[in-house]
């Protein structure tokens, strides 16, 4: 174990980074975010290589006071839950430094200020073991991204931004409530000592309520997702990716550090409408992806249908369903990220979405149309690519509890295929359009750097799974034990 | 004998202070610029050493004036409105050629009498020291005179807040017919020690004294004034006015139902949530229809007017000293963001339009973001103090069991980070055609604004010791 405070470090490095760019001039100001995320992403390495994983409590715990006088401690930890999402979000902020490199010229410093600030409350977010420093970061995490949307987003920017911003807020409100609530009902905000004393099940019933609408709206769980494909298509490449990347994550992650320790008895109520919605999302994402013609929107509404599996997973409540959950949000943030990438890069030369507008990108952009390939096929499901794993956990979880909706899932990774590759169809393949061939579409050094890692994770989560789903085992393994035993003992009382 | 004066050496001061100001008006040669403002400050400075010094010592003067900590962590935060207020006036005297001695001596006397009011122990010095604020006020209101919309605005708040008063005084009337004294502890222990069930007559008093506390706070329905008075005043005196009245309205609200009138608590507590409940939501509904910045702050400071009420039913053991923290809080923000439009406001044009902010981050990206900063924080996110004084209030109304005003209050705080972040894309999301046209920020008003926001950062992530003081402050009075 280390001694000293690396989760608080790796939380606050990048909003110190972030007001420090306040001080020098735009040109040092990329430079200056790059070397604090990256400085973020180093520092963080001992949390792999000491991490125990076979340890089931909280690891690298910080603790401080903060409010004596309400009982509100400072106090950061992580479990095999929360680890893939801090390496996921370090990771992905590093990358969206790199990706608005040349594509952000307007007001540089506020952009890579509220990008770092971006980084603070994700990466917070995650090492959060108190609901009040849950719920502050993230409260934090709403203004920068509400920025990155509506100032450097694309032409509808505005309307997207305050529709992601009352959608979020509508949410956030309601896990307030529930929040003050559970306080009052419990006299404690830590989150393992709220597993341990769970509000009784009439109230458990009005909580779940409270705290889904929240994580629901930023999953997004059908039919709160509609901000998601405006936040998407305006916002930013960087914005984007951080979007898909991590901020969807945040509801997942939300549903398992909070839905299913502590209310385990609505979970069992609501598991039904759960998976249904969560059926719908996978399948009826799936059909409206087949139907878009913008790249953009398009991998928006995928991220909607993944999304699905992901809550599927999670309500499956038994192991390989939440260990598929979580590994399908891991390798979401990675495919996704990485597409969003790819379409940043490609619209930063041609400044058109429209999928009628590409054709034969493969002749032009050799390296940039592997690299493509390469993650279409992984967000298709490919077996020996990240995605698969997640994909074959989830429905072979479902299988075991609910096998109908294990046969919708599979449906959904078709229509996966087909959209996405008919996509690739159409982008790389076939005739060069005439537009195209004056550009210089294929991609330079800082690019292919930018790309490089997202395929190698691509890789290597698909050829070796177990360097993720090691990490996670045992504390997936308590929770579904924790939430299936005390369900009984509370409803047998 | 002269020991006994100590309770009222805050507001010697500030009137000393005022006093000077009038006299150096006087000797002022028309167009001669003298430090008039300095003096102000002076005199602030040592009110602020007085209550320092008078701190835990709980002295009492004429048996009416009890400078305990409650009334001196008020007069705490009466001294950082008066200080912010005189910072952000500088640019506003002197386009305006408003005379300074007047101008000031005003303000001066006003929180002279917000002190007296905070302190007070006796109803007919809580009228007396409302009548000395008020009147002051209504003259700040009124201060441009070439103005017909100030006038408007200053015979408005002048109709509405005599009209209060003789109700707030009907209340002392009918207090004293039922108790024989006007002083709140006599007139509280003489309340307990009667029937227990509340008389029409008890029940007439506490109405009377409810009326004319919330006409002060512009509580729902006695809000009508403020839109207008606000608007209409120059936007430094709308800062000092929406903070300062409101924090001394406030102390006295307290420390009358909180002390004298505690045994009724029952009764007033059911009106109370509902002026409370109404208050927040009429506050925030009408406030997302404003066009003018002023307006829809007015209508924003009548929302955070219901968190106060709030706060005040709430008023239990855990949520003792939210009422303190709250106006703290509101108080640096709230005049932050008046600080803001006074250093917008331009001779001809007040700039006081929601899309006279466009663009604003190109022009001023500092005062931008300053603004940004008091926005979010009125609209309680986090790491911004607001977010800490609206989660104590809203925790201790679920702690009392008050959980529709928690609702109100969360659903209507988020109602209102939508009206604040209309400036917010304002500023940083659109651009104008022309751009906006404003003096040079004084040097004064910038560093008052980064006080206010480091203020706010100080409140919001490392409240603790402030919020100790204020629970350990109004545990003095009950």
């Amino acid at each position: 174990m280390t001694t000293y405070p690396i989760l608080s470090m790796i939380t606050f490095l990048p909003v110190l980074a972030g007001a420090a760019i306040f001080v020098c001039s735009e040109r040092v100001a990329r430079w200056l975010a790059l070397a604090g995320s990256l400085a973020t992403l180093a520092i963080s390495a001992p949390l792999y290589s000491h991490f125990d994983k076979g340890s089931t409590g909280l690891q690298f715990v910080e603790s401080v006071p903060w409010i004596p006088s309400w009982n509100v401690v400072y106090s950061v930890g992580i479990d095999g839950i929360s680890l893939p999402f801090i390496f996921l979000s370090t990771v992905v902020s590093v990358l969206c430094v790199g990706a608005s490199w040349t594509a952000v010229q307007m007001r540089v410093r506020e952009f890579y200020a509220s990008l770092l600030l971006a980084e603070t409350a994700m990466i917070g977010l995650f090492a959060a073991t108190n609901l009040f420093l849950f719920y502050v970061f993230w409260e934090l995490m709403i203004v920068p991204m509400f920025l990155l949307i509506g100032v450097w987003g694309g032409p509808r920017r505005i309307h997207a931004a305050i529709k992601f911003l009352l959608f979020t807020l509508a949410g956030s409100v309601l896990m307030l409530v529930g929040l003050i609530t559970l306080l009052r009902a419990s006299g404690t905000l830590d989150f393992q000592a709220l597993a341990a004393t769970r509000p009784n099940a009439a109230l458990q019933s009005w909580l779940f309520v409270a705290f889904t609408a929240a994580f629901a709206v930023k999953v997004p769980m059908f039919p709160v997702h509609t901000w998601l494909p405006d936040a998407h298509t305006e916002a930013p490449t960087a914005g984007s990716v951080i979007l898909a990347g991590i901020l969807l994550k945040m509801g997942g992650y939300g549903l398992l550090r909070i839905a299913l320790p502590i209310l385990p008895d609505a979970v069992r109520l609501f598991r039904g409408p759960m998976l249904a919605l969560s059926a719908i999302a996978i399948v009826y994402g799936a059909y409206v992806t087949l139907a878009q013609t913008d790249v953009k929107r398009l991998i928006a509404y995928s991220s909607i249908s993944h999304m699905g599996f992901v809550t599927l997973g999670i309500f499956t409540l038994n192991r390989n369903g939440i260990e598929g959950a979580i590994l399908q949000m891991v390798n979401h943030g990675i495919v996704t990220g990485a597409l969003f990438l790819c379409v940043g890069m490609i619209y930063e030369r041609t400044h058109t979405r429209e999928i009628a507008a590409y054709g034969g990108v493969a002749k032009l952009a050799p390296i940039y149309s592997t690299f493509l390939a390469l993650f279409c096929l992984a967000a298709a499901g490919l077996p020996g690519l990240n995605s698969f794993v997640g994909e074959f956990l989830i429905i072979s979880g479902a299988f075991d509890t609910r096998p109908w909706y294990g046969v919708m899932a599979v449906w959904g990774v078709a229509l996966g295929t087909t959209y996405i590759l008919w996509l690739y169809y159409r982008v790389a393949l076939g005739e060069v359009k005439p537009g195209l061939r004056a550009l210089r579409l294929d991609l330079d050094l800082r690019e292919v750097a930018t790309l490089a890692p997202m395929a190698a994770l691509v890789l290597t989560i698909g050829l070796y799974p177990e360097s993720v789903l090691g990490f996670l085992r045992t504390s997936v393994a308590q929770l579904v034990v924790a939430s299936a035993a005390s369900a009984a003992v509370v409803g047998g009382m | 004998m002269i020991s006994s004066l100590n309770a009222i050496v805050p507001m010697l001061c500030v009137t000393a202070a005022g006093l000077a100001a009038m006299v150096a008006e006087s000797f002022r040669d028309p167009g001669e610029r003298m430090p008039i403002a300095g003096l102000g400050i002076v005199g602030l400075v040592g009110a602020a050493v007085a209550t320092l010094l008078l701190w835990n010592h709980n002295v009492s003067s004429f048996g009416v004036v009890s400078a305990d900590n409650f009334g001196l962590f008020v007069t705490w935060i009466l001294i950082i409105v008066g200080a912010l207020s005189i910072a952000f006036s500088g640019p506003t005297v002197e386009r305006e050629r408003l005379p300074a001695g007047e101008y000031y001596a005003l303000m001066l006397f006003a929180i002279a009498g917000m002190m007296l009011m905070a302190t007070a122990s006796d109803l007919l010095i809580i009228f007396l020291a409302l009548e000395v604020l008020s009147i002051a006020v209504y003259v700040l209101t009124g201060i441009r005179r070439d103005s017909a919309q100030a006038s408007e605005a200053a015979f408005k708040y002048f109709l509405l807040g005599a009209f209060s008063s003789t109700f707030f005084l009907y209340g002392i009337a009918f207090t004293y017919g039922l108790t024989g004294s006007t002083h709140l502890d006599r007139v509280g222990s003489l309340i307990a020690a009667q029937a227990m069930a509340p008389t029409p007559m008890q029940l007439l008093a506490v109405g009377f004294l409810l009326v004319g506390f919330a006409f002060k706070v512009s509580a729902v329905p006695f809000h009508m004034w403020t839109p207008d008075a606000y608007e209409g005043a120059p936007p430094a005196v709308t800062g000092f006015m929406s903070t300062g009245v409101k924090a001394a309205a406030f102390a006295a609200f307290a420390r009358v139902f909180l002390t004298a009138f505690e045994p009724l608590r029952g009764d007033w507590g059911v009106i109370l949530s509902v002026v409370a409940g109404a208050t927040m939501i009429v506050g925030t509904v009408v406030g997302v229809a404003q066009s003018n910045v002023k307006r829809m702050l007015a209508y924003s400071s009548i929302a955070h007017g219901g968190y106060l009420l709030v706060a005040l039913i709430a008023a239990n053991d855990v949520g003792k000293g939210a009422v303190l923290f709250y106006l703290l809080t509101y108080a640096v923000t709230n005049l932050g963001a008046f600080g803001v439009i006074a250093v917008l406001d331009n001779g001809d044009r007040a700039n006081d339009r929601v899309s006279d902010y466009a663009g604003l981050w190109n022009e001023h990206p500092g005062l931008a973001a300053l603004m940004t900063i008091f926005l979010l924080s009125l609209g309680g996110f986090p790491p911004m103090a607001g977010f800490i004084a609206k989660w104590y209030v809203f925790s201790a109304a679920v702690k009392a069991g008050d959980n529709a005003l928690a609702i109100i209050g969360v659903l209507t705080s988020v109602v209102s980070v939508f009206f604040y972040l209309r400036i917010v894309v304002m500023m940083y999301m659109t651009s104008s055609s022309q751009p906006l046209r404003f003096p040079a920020v004084p040097k004064i008003a910038s560093v008052a604004l980064a006080v206010s926001a480091i203020l706010i950062f100080y409140l919001g992530i490392l409240p603790t010791r402030v919020l100790d003081w204020a629970a350990e402050s109004i545990s003095t009075i009950f």
